[in-house]
């Protein structure tokens, strides 16, 4: 029929071949460039073995269907909206397939990536909220198929960045994230890239880099207010990140500056960590122990004198001026499967081995405190944090069992010459009844002032009754020092799955990285550990350049399967 | 060409009886719809699923509006036997023809238009007050890209009208819809084949089978950060491949339907 058509017009007829030429051509120039074909419900970035361990996972008839119709968003969406519904009613496993097909499906849906590691890295825990790590390289995984698929935008290094930052603490591992985000996404969101960069860097011990990073952001926030065409509401956010960025160059100055002078003053302190480890029933471990926790006294750290933007370094100043027992600084405690290293994983895959064993916790110290013959502490019912007026004088509650070691008389009796008020006494009873306004500088009072002020002290009974009396202040007889101390019961007996204890011996790892130590425990042990030490327990060989306070102890799987109560390591 | 207009706007009129319009009301009503039902998602997770869904939408109801109007123009025309009607009065095949044609991609046009228009709307009264707000403007490249996709799809069901039934017709419509939108895979698969003559095969297919796959230009929309590298080119030269290609099948159908016994 198509012969006799043809040769009845071929005029027509001819007319199709300068149309199938153009049909190819505009094809042929289609199928040149990447970027512009659908990408590929597999993207290049996954692997076979990523596909092999999809653990039998796959799209629904309907769905695969309509994915292969073009309409692939849709059912990608679709997917999303699932795994809402089962993240919502707790059902994470479900999620796992679903964010494999949606990946699939969308390889450009970035949120997608972000949830997903989040899921992974975060949403899996035991009965006691604590994490299953076994699937942190499964989310790293995630994430760096996220990044092979959309190298050039900064959103999932920025994820990357931040995952390593916050739960697997490998601060190296984010400073690579965050460089990368900077290096390929010219339009990276400097406050989300470059700010944790710096953070980073501080945290993996590189002073110097860290400060070159804050550099390098508020010259990235000037170079981005100068873009032609930029909202008002950029041009705010930049302005107020170069603000943050000088104000967090200028701390990390004068943390570089004053951070060993500390340690030099005031000399390294002695950690003195004691640990007991005991099996109180089976897969059931108690971890208590005491160490002494320094760092540095509120409001008695002298920054020194910034310019009126409030953000610039104008006088340096003392540094830490007095330290003692603080809480906050956490112990991890990690039992995991003997010599357990974190695998790198090529491709995604969410399968993870059910025979490793794999727990970690974070206990936090608290409770030290520390009094002189003849300085203040608050009598209180029970420990506790000391009110922050209290807490800047470096006055301690303490509970009746340290009250009766102390064997204190209130602040008036003492006044009246109860007992000898030492130098340091004076000084702290003049800081709680005066304290000093909160823009002064020095924010604490000088030993050459004290005097004129302890007279004044001593006639203002008014004062005497509101700031001291009032608040059950004491003068020791006695000195007392108590270390901080740390106790957890963990209890893996419940979660039969993620603690599998399969293997025949396993470690219980706790320790100390001052790197992750709060920022006013720093002031006073540095960066890197430099200013503590500890008899048995400091270990500067795991990591080289890093004095942390680390215990090893071996366990084998009855001292953890065993029944009834056990010590399984005093130290 | 007079003729086969007049031809056009009867088929309008026709499909306008037929309460066609319906259909975008449907639509309309769901993507409306689209806007409040996603909100327990962070503000850039639910646009992007309002838009995904949305063409997504759009995309569905062209393609059924597409085939299940295309596959019947000619052969109710036969079955009724109006066509005798309209051929013994001086009107040229061609012209019925493409008359018919015209008259399809006017309706697929004033639907997919009003769709458009509707979700356009409904994404920018989305985005009132949201941080960083792409202009929902863009979203008609997505809406012309489904356009042309459709006009293609027509020129398909129009061409095989001419010589199979509305049923076989439906099925030869909607297996090449599915081929041609996986024209990357035809691709891959050729580059990656070690036999030659399936490699030349699978070329045969990607180059010869409409590639529907060109038109999906949803991701770049959703997700501002995939750039298409020279978008005018990109949306030109598929707009040209959509016209060449429904151009062919178009002087094929006529030839066909001239030859054709009626």
């Amino acid at each position: 029929m198509l012969r006799e058509a043809f040769a009845k017009n071929p005029k027509l007829a001819g007319t199709l071949v300068p149309l199938t030429a153009a049909i190819i051509a505009f094809q042929a120039i289609n199928d040149r460039d990447d970027m512009r074909r659908q990408p590929a419900i597999e993207p290049k970035s996954v692997k076979t073995a990523a596909t092999a361990s999809f653990g039998g996972a796959g799209l629904p008839f309907e769905y695969s269907l309509a994915a292969l119709s073009g309409f692939r968003q849709v059912i990608a969406g679709l997917l999303w909206v699932r795994s809402d519904a089962f993240f919502h009613s707790g059902n994470y496993d479900a999620i796992l397939p679903m964010i494999r097909l949606i990946t699939w499906l969308d390889p450009n849906w970035l949120d997608v990536y972000a949830t997903g590691a989040w899921h992974l890295m975060y949403n899996f825990t035991d009965t006691d909220q604590r994490s299953d790590r076994r699937y942190l390289p499964v989310g790293l995984a995630l994430l760096d198929e996220g990044i092979a698929n959309n190298s050039k935008v900064f959103d999932v290094y920025k994820e990357k960045g931040w995952n390593m930052f916050d739960k697997v603490r490998d601060y190296n591992g984010a400073v690579k994230a965050y460089q990368g985000a900077l290096a390929n996404d010219p339009d990276a969101e400097i406050n989300q890239v470059a700010h944790p960069l710096a953070h980073s860097f501080e945290r993996a011990g590189m002073v110097d880099e860290s400060i070159a990073a804050w550099d390098d952001a508020v010259k990235r926030h000037e170079a981005w207010m100068k873009r032609p065409g930029i909202t008002d509401e950029v041009k705010m956010r930049n302005a107020m990140g170069v603000k943050n960025a000088t104000k967090n160059r200028s701390i990390m100055q004068i943390r570089k500056a004053l951070r060993p002078t500390n340690i030099a003053a005031l000399g390294v302190v002695d950690t003195d960590f004691h640990v007991t480890v005991t099996r109180t029933k089976s897969k059931v471990i108690k971890v208590e122990g005491s160490w002494n926790l320094i760092g540095s006294i509120k409001d008695t750290f002298d920054a020194g004198i910034f310019e009126a933007d409030g953000n610039t370094i104008k006088t340096l100043g003392k540094g830490l001026t007095l330290d003692g027992p603080v809480n906050g600084c956490r112990v991890d405690v990690r039992l995991q499967d003997d010599g357990y290293k974190m695998p790198e994983f090529g491709s995604f895959s969410f399968e993870v081995d059910p025979k490793i064993t794999l727990m970690q916790d974070i206990v936090t110290t608290s409770g030290g405190r520390q009094v002189d013959a003849g300085g203040a502490y608050v009598a209180t019912p029970r420990a506790g944090n000391a009110e922050a007026v209290a807490e800047s004088a470096k006055v301690y509650n303490l509970a009746p069992k340290d009250q009766a070691v102390a064997n204190g008389v209130p602040v008036a009796q003492a006044l009246t010459g109860a007992v000898p008020i030492s130098a340091r006494g004076q000084w702290q009873l003049v800081t709680m009844a005066y304290p000093k306004a909160f823009n002064a500088y020095p924010r604490y009072y000088t030993q050459a002032e004290i005097p004129a002020m302890f007279a004044k002290l001593r006639g203002d009974a008014k004062t005497v009754a509101e700031k001291l009396t009032k608040r059950n202040v004491h003068i020791a007889r006695k000195g007392l020092y108590a270390p901080g101390s740390f106790r957890r019961e963990i209890d893996m007996s419940k979660d039969p799955k993620m603690y599998g204890f399969k293997n025949d011996s396993f470690e219980l790892i706790l320790s100390v990285n001052p790197r992750t130590a709060p920022d006013f425990v720093q002031d006073r042990i540095g960066w890197n550990g430099e200013g503590w030490n500890d008899r048995k327990y400091l270990d500067d060989k795991t990591v080289p350049g890093l004095r942390m306070i680390r215990v090893r102890v071996p366990l084998t799987k009855d001292d953890i399967l065993g029944s009834g109560e056990k010590v399984l390591f005093k130290g | 060409m007079n003729t086969a207009m007049v031809i056009a706007r009867n088929t309008i009129s026709e499909a306008l009886r037929k309460k066609i319009l319906n259909a975008f009301l449907m639509v309309g009503v769901v993507l409306i719809a689209l806007t409040f039902i996603f909100q327990q998602f962070a503000p850039r997770q639910e646009l992007t699923l309002v838009k995904g869904m949305g063409l997504g939408i759009i995309s569905l109801a062209g393609l059924f509006i597409t085939v299940i109007l295309c596959i019947n123009l000619v052969p109710t025309e036969v079955e009724r036997r109006t066509i005798y009607t309209i051929l013994a009065k001086p009107v040229r095949r061609y012209e019925f023809l493409l008359g018919k044609f015209f008259g399809a991609l006017g309706t697929l046009g004033i639907n997919i238009g009003l769709m458009g228009l509707a979700f356009v709307v409904a994404v920018a009264v989305k985005q009132i007050g949201a941080e960083n707000a792409v202009s929902p403007l863009i979203l008609f490249k997505g809406i012309l890209m489904i356009a042309m996709q459709m006009l293609l799809l027509a020129a398909l069901a129009m061409f095989f009208s001419t010589f199979v039934t509305p049923l076989v017709n439906f099925f030869l419509t909607m297996v090449l819809f599915v081929i041609g939108n996986l024209s990357s895979y035809t691709l891959d698969l050729a580059k990656n084949s070690q036999v030659a003559i399936v490699k030349y095969v699978l070329l045969g297919v990607h180059y010869v089978v409409p590639n529907f796959g060109n038109f999906q230009y949803t991701n770049p929309l959703l997700q501002p950060d995939v750039v298409v590298k020279n978008e005018t080119l990109f949306l030109t030269q598929n707009c040209a491949y959509a016209v060449a290609y429904a151009t062919a099948l178009m002087v094929l159908a006529i030839l066909v339907f001239d030859r054709r016994e009626v």
